[in-house]
């Protein structure tokens, strides 16, 4: 579905990207994982056009999107969960949710998108009329994501929905990612948390100073020495978590 | 008393003239983050479009207020797209470019007023628009300039309104206006957005001198006086603000025709800066200013 490759790129005269290349089948949920700074967030921007990459190509379901303006790279079908959980405050809940749904022209099919994002989160129908500057930190995440489904879109990408998030709610959340994931969608996930993300996708890859470092199925990963050595510090209950989201 | 309540229209006149342009620096401020100083030539080119358009093609009053309106809107978006955006090239959009902005608006007030002189002549020209007698309120005898004046500001500030609280693009444009990045990744085209802020903003300071027009003169240099005002009003109203450039406009035009009325009117300019020193003095940030806003 989507298939980045040797992509290198950053921000004006820093080059953070030094030839990224990773694919995502269909229907797959996929991690890009790593430390801080080694351009997780950088190959997300690359790939929703926010970045121009100065060499390489990203083709999404059999089309070249690189180069594309951002908003056209939506239109395709592709879609980005920003990480900061970044919301419009002085707009409800419903509000946001309908501005993801901005390219949709088709008022019923807004409407169903709405429907099937509040059975995914249904605290966001409860919220619906709510300033979404009132909401949680797990329920901003959850009304992002809503939002990014909100034009149902063939793959959605997430950066770091973890993040600053309680584990509870973090399991919660990722369970719905499951959840959405088996109703079909494509998912991209940009984590810092190792674990948790290897427990929900099927394929990881590693990115470590603008390349991917190590790549390979997530049972391959958990047990890979040099992720266990450097990003993981998991114990054996994190398995028995990983089969209770599985199921 | 009618003293008083004469200078008071006409203040909230005049104000609300200053309200418009106000609110095209405003309007351009919070979605673009720069700050337009070449408005006052817009202002200036609105009412010289409308002076041709009423005096040589003979239009009617309302319909040359609408096309004026339009096509120096289009004006704008065309400054915006050939001119304004190349300074966007080296990256970060044009909150990066701020400064660049400011000089290049200083710049493009000058070759506008040149091109204006060039097109239109240096004499300051009359814009007789026949309004007919003055309309009685009871005591009250107010020039149908002012009623004008009055009726169009207050419906093109409600349209204003309207489009962006209740429209799709009024929408896209608030999203745009409040973080770029996220605007582009809901599928706005944010390009066409900004043109569009831009195209708006000019085509508000355009009515505003089309309806003062017929006041004064129409000249090359009618701008420079009335853009320094119209950011006085907009920072007195809190600036970016939409309903604070409404205000400030108001109050502006109150404490000036008050101020010449009943001091001096030599010193007429002055009010509206003193004005402006004291609202700065007690609220920095404008009467219905908002602290920084955290932008992409």
């Amino acid at each position: 579905m989507l298939h980045v490759d040797g992509v290198v790129g950053g921000y004006g005269s820093i080059q953070i990207l030094n030839g990224a290349t990773l694919k995502v089948e269909r229907n797959q949920i996929a991690a890009l994982l790593g430390g801080n700074g080694t351009g997780k967030s950088t190959l997300l921007k690359a790939i929703s056009g926010l970045i121009q990459p100065s060499q390489g190509s990203i083709t999404f379901d059999g089309q070249r999107i690189d180069g594309m303006r951002p908003d056209l790279i939506v239109r395709q079908g592709l879609v980005q969960v920003t990480q900061g959980k970044e919301s419009y405050p002085a707009m409800t809940v419903e509000e946001n949710l309908r501005l993801g749904a901005y390219i949709v022209s088709d008022r019923a099919k807004a409407r169903r998108a709405l429907d099937r994002v509040f059975t995914y989160f249904p605290i966001l129908k409860d919220k619906r009329s709510q300033l979404s500057g009132t909401l949680s930190g797990g329920q901003l995440q959850m009304l992002c994501i809503g939002r990014g489904l909100m034009s149902e879109p063939k793959m959605i990408m997430l950066d770091e929905p973890s993040a600053a998030l309680a584990p509870q709610i973090v399991l919660d959340i990722f369970r719905t990612i499951h959840r959405i994931s088996r109703d079909g969608m494509t998912v991209l996930m940009v984590e810092q948390n190792v674990r948790m993300a290897l427990l929900l996708a099927g394929y990881g890859y590693v990115i470590k100073d603008g390349v991917i470092h190590i790549e390979g199925p997530s049972e391959q990963l958990i047990h890979d020495d040099n992720v266990r050595l450097s990003y993981l510090g998991g114990t054996v209950a994190d398995r028995d978590a990983g089969l209770s989201m599985r199921r | 008393m009618q003293y008083f309540v004469d200078l008071v229209i006409v203040g909230l006149s005049i104000g609300l003239v200053y309200g418009l342009v106000a609110l095209g620096i405003s309007l351009i401020f919070s979605g673009l983050d720069i700050v337009h100083f070449a408005h006052g030539e817009i202002y200036m080119i609105g009412a010289f479009i409308g002076l041709t358009l009423f005096q040589k093609l003979g239009l009617d009053y309302v319909s040359t207020l609408l096309l004026a309106i339009a096509l120096t809107g289009l004006v704008g978006v065309f400054l915006e797209r050939v001119f304004y955006r190349r300074l966007t090239r080296a990256g970060g959009g044009y909150t990066v470019a701020g400064m660049g902005m400011v000089i290049a608006g200083f710049g493009m007030s000058i070759a506008l007023q040149n091109a204006a002189y060039l097109i239109w002549g240096p004499k300051p020209l009359p814009f007789p628009v026949p309004y007919g007698m003055p309309v009685e309120f009871g005591e009250l005898s107010l020039p149908r300039s002012y009623l004008w004046i009055l009726i169009t500001s207050v419906t093109l500030m409600a349209v204003l309104h309207v489009f962006l609280k209740k429209t799709r693009y009024g929408l896209a444009i608030r999203a745009v206006a409040h973080n770029k990045e996220i605007a582009y990744l809901m599928g706005v085209n944010v390009p066409l957005m900004i043109s569009m802020i831009f195209g708006i903003g000019c085509a508000l300071g355009a009515a505003a001198g089309v309806l003062i027009g017929p006041i004064n003169y129409v000249q090359v240099q009618m701008g420079i006086s009335v853009v320094i005002k119209a950011f006085a009003a907009a920072v007195v109203g809190g600036f970016g603000s939409l309903p604070g450039a409404v205000l400030g406009g108001l109050l502006v035009g109150v404490t000036e025709s008050l101020g010449a009325g009943y001091v001096s009117g030599t010193y007429k300019d002055i009010y509206a800066f003193l004005l402006l020193i004291t609202v700065m003095m007690v609220k920095p940030s404008g009467i219905l200013g908002v602290e920084a806003k955290v932008k992409a």
